[in-house]
């Protein structure tokens, strides 16, 4: 029964998501309270619905219910608890329905803590949510059913990717899916706003934290899959470039783009049709994200191999969406208000060149994603745009974002001192070419471009210090003064400087992993030592060990730096029976903040004793590569508990006056 | 069924519920300022705050809280006539809250399946453990094993049921597991190391792997009669190159094999084969991934031949027959383990039993 009911809870969420379009849509138009009332309802009954039938189809993934076609395709008996649960949303259908999840609670989460919205834009913005429920819970319903019975169940499941049955991999896409998803609000006040009219500073404050909470879920999403593509799939890499990967980064360099664009209209009034646009992008990325990793199009380590038929409706979605969220912008958007103006040295200017630098980076990874598609369908010649085109293109736009980076914080609104930034940031300059120059002189091999990179992200790192500093007005003004300035910052500006000192932090991780990373590959047999750099390893031992749901061979080593033992990685190659396929379990020693990364290949026919590929990277500063953007999902967070407690705050003193 | 309908009629009911109940809230908020204004304010409130405590400069003060004033005046001047809270709409709303489950119901006989009840699989599990086994498909069987052996521990033989139905429902990995187990329990049997040879083999797609090799040579060390790992070793000989020591292998097998046993026949087939002759009519094949099965249940065969008191042995050997849909042998096993086991019942039954067990392909 309880599928059934999720079944029905499902197809109940579909009608009340229309009754919420219609409700909120006429309550805007006959400006009534009552009716805006009951569109709210039904945002909120449809979340609850959906929240029913993802428990229901978790029942059935816990319970190993093969009845149901979605989990006789993708879970096992034997699987551990937690990826039968991961299992929810593990294939096209169950992420739908997580995809649905998250779009409905959007929309409930708007009508019940959107209290401080204008009736209008809080009504429309609710209605456009219901129109968005319609479409994908439509095509969930009827063409993703996660529900749909099997009458003849088989005795076993056809088990989950063993590639996906990774704690990384169970929470990466509810995060990315969150970050996706939350895009669809401000997507939808920003429809709203075109057909109110109106795009003004007030607007700008509202749609702020929804796009913070958005960004930051979505940093943690995408940090948590190359961590899981670094550490699961053995390739000793953290980013390939994929168009899988791609398609989750456009949103995030668009969501980028739109918290700093949201600032400058939310302070100064201006740049109104930009961030319009930009809001609107943000989502249809998302949008075209989903379409890329389930249509089929795709050939992806990470892509649900979905039939082309869904892959069309999904791009029918994407058309309709964002195809009439553009005309309406097309329309309205010339008759926005233009804001303040302001100099050409200015925060304002500087946050327009990172809009810039950032929306001309997402048309080069769109670029370089979609082009070998398009080529493929124009002339059947199947091409792989990969790493040199990015680090020909993507890069050089990064860095000089990375150059301006640390100076837009402290120039002043409407008109800035440059010369007074320059003698402010001078220390740092010269502190982080120091870093470089030593890098170059000091690590071997010498590399140009990453001491470079190491220049660059002490640079971003040190600017984020300077600019603390410049607020505190320390060494200025007495150690207890500055300490006061210090704790009363706002948080917002906590969060600014935390996410520009986690890009510098993710700099500097990536370029002394890309630069100086080494590797060593060797058939050993037990005994057998593989030299890696300053460091080796010894095999001691390899021993087939049965999991839950695999059979593995466990290598056992001792790695050593000189002759002092470091530590012992046991890295594992798994066989899962079921589906037959074979992983590797990486084994990684953290030494500070670099790794050493230990892959066990296959046993390999030798005469005599057998022998065992062995692949060893050293990884230096690999971990700053994950801290770093967790550091700027932090600042997100931080930056987001702000403005609620200081809207809360608001309400209470205007109760009290 | 009846349950079904009554918790997705409450299910409907609340969601109209909630549509009414939040519009009536809504009726009592009617009136409400817009909150633009009161956003100006504190907008205000923060740049004088902040500018107080030095963290922007003076002349950042007076333009952005100039600039903000002139918003907050112009969005005062431009608050719209406020929205009515006229409760004549209730009716429609009444309307969309009853329509709205029934469009779901709609939606929902098209893809639903009503009255298909949950099936978790641990119900399942119950019922293939009350039905009769011989009705129960091999896989079904592995899982009532597996069932019984997690509930009351296993022995030798129950490890050695599971491997055989494993083996039947085509998972050699879970009777290499279930062999494994077995022999962790009764390392001396040398048929069960034979057995679990055989199967890595069928795993690897019929190539001797170092696992099998190995699986097999304890096999012989236990019993040095042992002709399917002998039969097996030389073949994996052959395979590395060492045609000339395999071939001796063999042949030193077949002078071995008494002249009736029909896997004399097979020897000298592989044998033939391998030096690229025609091969002769054999007896049942040995080697290859079925032939590793009929290897094995011909082991048992001869073994119960020399030692017949083995009611479980005749079990298995018509369980075998039945899984390689060998039914001759099948047929004639049966009626001659009847014959000897004719005061026994419950071996009868059993006998029975897995003469119904259904065929491997």
């Amino acid at each position: 029964m309880i599928v059934e009911i999720g079944s029905f809870s499902l197809a109940l969420a579909l009608a009340l998501s229309l009754a919420q379009a219609v409700l909120a849509g006429v309550a805007r138009m006959r400006r009534s309270e009552v009716l805006a009332g009951a569109g709210q309802g039904a945002a909120l009954g449809a979340f609850a619905c959906l929240l029913i039938a993802f428990a229901a189809l978790m029942y059935a993934f816990v319970t190993s219910d093969f009845s149901v076609s979605n989990v006789a395709a993708n879970s096992h008996t034997a699987k551990p608890l937690l990826y039968r649960v991961a299992g929810t949303w593990g294939s096209h259908e169950g992420s739908m329905l997580l995809w649905c999840l998250a779009l409905t609670g959007c929309g409930a989460a708007v009508a019940g803590v959107g209290r401080n919205l204008p009736a209008g834009l809080k009504t429309l913005t609710i209605s456009v949510q219901g129109v968005l429920g319609i479409l994908f819970l439509a095509y969930t319903v009827f063409a993703s059913n996660p529900f749909v019975r099997l009458a003849q169940p088989p005795v076993e499941g056809r088990s989950l990717n063993p590639l996906l049955q990774d704690p990384a991999l169970a929470f990466h896409p509810p995060m990315l899916y969150l970050g996706y998803v939350g895009m669809s609000v401000v997507f939808s006040f920003a429809v709203a706003a075109l057909i109110e009219g109106r795009v003004d500073a007030a607007w700008a404050r509202w749609v702020r934290p929804w796009t913070l909470g958005a960004w930051s879920a979505l940093t943690v999403g995408i940090t948590l899959g190359a961590f899981w593509a670094y550490y699961e799939l053995g390739w000793g890499g953290w980013w390939f470039w994929d168009p899988v990967e791609n398609a989750s980064f456009m949103p995030w360099l668009i969501a980028t783009a739109l918290l700093h664009s949201a600032i400058v209209t939310e302070k100064r009034g201006a740049l109104s049709g930009w961030t319009v646009f930009l809001a609107l992008a943000a989502f249809t990325f998302s949008m075209l994200g989903a379409f890329l990793v389930r249509s089929g199009v795709l050939t992806s380590v990470h892509a649900f191999a979905v039939d082309p038929t869904r892959g069309v409706l999904l791009l029918a979605i994407l058309g309709v969406t964002a195809g009439s969220a553009f005309a309406l912008f097309a329309w309205r958007a010339p008759l926005l208000k233009q804001g303040g103006v302001f100099a050409p040295i200015s925060r304002e200017s500087a946050l327009v060149l990172n809009n810039i630098f950032l929306a001309a980076a997402t048309a080069t990874v769109l670029l370089g994603t979609l082009y070998p598609l398009m080529r493929e369908a124009a002339t059947g010649e199947a091409i792989s745009v990969g790493p040199p085109f990015f680090n020909l293109t993507f890069t050089p736009l990064m860095a000089a974002l990375a150059i301006l980076l640390p100076a837009g914080p402290l120039l002043a609104w409407k008109r800035g001192d440059l010369r007074g930034v320059m003698q402010r940031l001078w220390v740092a300059a010269v502190i982080a070419v120091a870093c470089g120059l030593a890098a170059f002189a000091f690590i071997s091999p010498r590399k140009a471009f990453s001491s470079v990179g190491v220049a660059m992200g002490a640079w971003l790192v040190i600017g984020s210090l300077v600019e603390i500093a410049e607020r505190t007005r320390v060494f200025r003004i007495s150690i207890g003064e500055s300490w006061r300035r210090l704790i009363g910052l706002p948080r917002g500006a906590w969060g600014m400087t935390l996410a520009h000192l986690g890009l510098g932090v993710f700099v500097l991780g990536a370029c002394f992993e890309t630069g100086w990373k080494q590797e060593a590959a060797e058939a050993l047999p037990v005994g057998g030592r593989l030299n890696l750099g300053a460091y080796h390893l010894i095999l001691d031992d390899v021993r087939g060990i049965e999991g839950p749901n695999y059979d593995a061979e466990r290598g056992q080593l001792r790695a050593f730096k000189g002759d002092k033992q470091i530590c012992a990685p046991a890295p594992e190659r798994r066989l899962y029976p079921t589906g037959g396929q074979t992983t590797s379990e990486v084994a990684i020693c953290t030494l500070g903040i670099s790794h050493l990364y230990v892959v066990l290949g296959e046993r390999r026919p030798a005469e005599g004793a057998p022998v065992w590929l062995v692949r060893a990277y050293w990884n230096p500063w690999a971990l700053l590569i994950f801290i770093g953007p967790g550091i700027m999902a932090l600042g997100g967070v931080i930056s987001l508990s702000d403005r609620r407690l200081r809207l809360a705050a608001g309400r209470k003193a205007e109760a009290a006056a | 069924m009846i349950a079904f309908w009554v918790v997705a009629g409450v299910l409907s009911a609340a969601c109209a519920g909630v549509i009414l109940s939040s519009s009536a809230r809504a009726a009592s908020r009617a009136g409400a300022a817009d909150p633009t204004t009161a956003l100006y304010r504190r907008q205000l409130r923060e740049i004088d705050d902040l500018a107080d405590r030095g963290l922007i400069p003076e002349a950042e003060r007076t333009t952005t809280h100039a600039e903000a004033a002139r918003r907050l005046l112009s969005a005062a001047e431009g608050q719209g006539q406020a929205w009515s809270a006229d409760t004549a709409v209730r009716k429609p709303i009444l309307v969309v809250a009853a329509l709205t489950p029934l469009l779901a119901l709609g939606a929902y006989f098209g893809v639903g399946s009503p009255g298909l009840p949950d099936q978790p699989f641990k119900d399942r599990v119950a019922i293939w453990r009350d039905a009769d086994p011989a009705s129960l498909a091999p896989q079904e069987m592995a899982v009532v094993l597996q069932t019984l052996i997690k509930e009351r521990g296993g022995d030798v033989e129950a490890y050695g049921y599971l491997a055989q139905a494993e083996m039947a429902s085509e998972n050699p990995a879970g009777a290499a597991r279930a062999l494994r187990r077995a022999i962790e329990l009764d390392p001396k049997r040398a048929d069960l190391w034979e057995g679990l040879g055989e199967v890595l083999m069928i795993e690897a797609e019929g190539e001797v792997t170092p696992q099998a090799e190995r699986a097999f040579q304890e096999a012989l060390k236990r019993d040095p009669t042992s002709v399917n790992a002998r039969f097996h070793l030389a073949r994996g000989l052959i395979a590395d190159g060492d045609q000339q020591a395999g071939l001796a292998a063999w042949r030193a097998l077949v002078a071995d094999l008494p002249a009736p046993d029909p896997r004399r026949a097979a020897v000298q087939s592989a044998i033939a084969q391998a030096e690229g002759q025609p091969a002769p009519a054999a007896g049942p094949a040995l080697g290859g991934q079925l032939g590793a099965v009929q290897g094995m249940v011909a082991s048992l065969a001869a073994r119960l031949e020399d030692n017949p008191d083995d009611p479980e042995g005749w079990v298995r050997l018509v369980r075998s027959y039945a899984v390689l849909g060998d039914q001759a042998n099948r047929d004639a096993t049966l009626a001659k383990a009847r014959a000897k086991y004719a005061a026994n019942p419950d071996v009868l039954k059993d006998l029975d039993l897995a003469a119904k067990t259904e065929p491997m392909r």
